[in-house]
């Protein structure tokens, strides 16, 4: 057991040192992160021109939200991206991986723990702190709020692995993703409250969002980071995620097990 | 002058022939290309709506207004990518060694690089930015007259140019560095980004940035504040009428400087 996870974190620590070898990679990527967090921070302000607060949010509290939704979305785009694992599934080479002595989705995700380590020290971490101190928004005041966001946005970052894998797993079915894709990528930043808060959706659509895995992937988290979530209330979100995770790692490990049976070398 | 005008357009058009058909071999990729890319530019709209909700208005623009606005960058950038989009990853030629091929080819190497690809993946623009103007002038009961019509246009020709020519300029870079595909996604995504909204959401710096060194400004905001007829904004509406003459002179200059950098050019050696 001990020794399993050992060979795992191996693959952390080797994807920890590629990272730090292309760095034009991690300069690029955090560039785009700022990038978006000005144009969003910009549209935010715009909207709240003229306004103290909307459905009970000052302005003060969506600038906390946007700024930590930014740095989660800055964490989770350093993983591996989708167009990876369809890639690997069409040119074949996920025949390699199925060969070797361990299990593929795990190993995924320990490779992603190594560079996401490395973009978050040293690239989030520092830039976020700055932006945090420019500005002054509001941020969590108690350890135990911290803690609970840190759980949150890691079930958050589960969630979103056990997803966009079993998305990416059905290229072995589809070849061609192109229409669904987009609509996959369309719900994830749409419903997860990625840049609107589910709070200022018509009724409706804040209905059928929380009915939706995708909540648990930014807006939970962010949530319970601006105080917005809090007391018993967390409760109930948090065991809402972990539910999800659940269900979701089940489909994920169904897919790929369905995947490895039904495996099609192109052109071979 | 004019033979070789007209030789260089049957040779465009045949190239592009050529191009069109390997592009509809694979049938099913096709079709999918299209409402791939319909339904991302719809799912941008959806979120501008959601946004949008419970706030009424940004910087005094409601949503209809704001999705005719996104509509017309849009149309001139579905454009834009059928005609021009293989121009960020031209460094791929220079590296690989191809585009020394294209020196040693009678025709002119700029013509020879716009006729390599006729990208018919990009009508799912096309027909998403169509659809979505229509919904929204008939929303806004617009109701244009003779000149508006022109100023809608010259918005069309003039914002493909600009933003052609800004693919042409960052394709350019790759006769210096050799590299061109980063330089494309450090300008092109934020400044499509930028054109989704109002300019005036903006802080200053940004607006005179794209309104006089990289002209974003001409592609769909000016131009919008006349055919909706917007004269309360920090610019005049008949900025607006200025779309096609700013579009050729951005593309005379980045074409110009295309040509310094052929000259510079030296192989990616070996």
């Amino acid at each position: 057991m001990m020794k399993t996870f050992k060979m795992y974190l191996e693959f952390t620590r080797k994807s920890f040192q590629r990272s730090a070898a292309y760095r034009v990679d991690s300069w690029s990527r955090i560039i785009g992160n700022i990038m978006s967090l000005g144009i969003w921070g910009c549209i935010w302000f715009a909207l709240y021109h003229g306004h103290d607060s909307v459905e009970n949010i000052s302005f003060q509290s969506m600038l906390s939200y946007i700024l930590i939704s930014m740095a989660l979305q800055g964490i989770h785009n350093a993983g591996t991206p989708l167009w990876e694992i369809q890639y690997r599934v069409r040119t074949g080479d996920i025949a390699f991986e199925m060969l070797r002595p361990y299990d593929y989705p795990l190993r995924m995700l320990f490779t992603d723990l190594g560079s996401i380590s490395f973009h978050f020290v040293t690239a989030i971490l520092p830039l976020y702190i700055v932006i945090f101190a420019l500005f002054q928004p509001d941020i969590p005041l108690s350890a135990s709020q911290w803690g609970l966001f840190i759980l949150s946005a890691a079930l958050g970052y589960l969630i979103r692995y056990s997803l966009e894998l079993t998305f990416g797993l059905f290229t072995f079915w589809l070849i061609e993703t192109g229409g669904v894709e987009d609509v996959f990528y369309f719900s994830i930043s749409l419903f997860s409250g990625s840049v609107v808060p589910l709070w200022f959706f018509p009724d409706w659509l804040e209905r059928l969002a929380s009915l939706l895995p995708f909540q648990g992937i930014y807006f939970i988290p962010n949530a319970i980071f601006i105080g917005e979530l809090s007391g018993q209330e967390i409760w109930p979100a948090l065991l809402n995620q972990v539910i999800w995770l659940i269900i979701c790692y089940g489909l994920l490990r169904f897919v790929w097990n369905k995947a490895s049976m039904k495996i099609v070398v192109q052109g071979g | 002058m004019l033979k070789s005008c007209l030789r260089g357009l049957k040779i465009y058009f045949y190239m592009v022939g050529v191009s069109i058909k390997t592009q509809l071999q694979y049938r099913y990729a096709f079709v999918m290309n299209i409402l791939g890319w319909a339904m991302t530019y719809a799912g941008t709209a959806i979120t501008m709506w959601v946004m949008l909700y419970s706030f009424g208005s940004i910087r005094g623009w409601t949503f209809w207004e704001l999705l005719f606005l996104f509509a017309l960058a849009v149309l001139s950038w579905s454009i834009t990518m059928v005609l021009f989009f293989h121009f960020h990853n031209m460094d791929e030629y220079i590296v690989e060694g191809t585009f020394d091929r294209f020196l040693v080819r009678p025709i002119h190497p700029f013509l020879h690089v716009i006729a390599l690809k006729f990208d018919v993946g990009a009508f799912g623009q096309l027909l998403f930015s169509i659809v979505a103007m229509i919904i929204a002038y008939v929303q806004l009961k617009l109701n244009w007259q003779f000149y508006q019509w022109l100023v809608f246009l010259g918005a069309i020709i003039g914002g493909t140019l600009i933003q052609g020519s800004m693919l042409v300029l960052i394709s350019a870079a790759a006769f210096w560095t050799t590299r061109s595909e980063r330089l494309f996604w450090a300008l092109m995504w934020p400044a499509r980004n930028l054109m989704n909204y109002p300019l005036t959401v903006f802080p200053r710096f940004i607006q005179l940035l794209v309104t006089f060194l990289l002209p974003f400004a001409f592609v769909n905001f000016l131009p919008a504040l006349t055919l909706l007829d917007k004269t309360k904004e920090s610019f005049d509406p008949f900025w607006g009428f200025f779309s096609l003459p700013v579009g050729i002179a951005f593309f005379a200059i980045c074409f110009k400087i295309w040509n310094l950098g052929l000259d510079h050019y030296k192989s990616a050696g070996s």
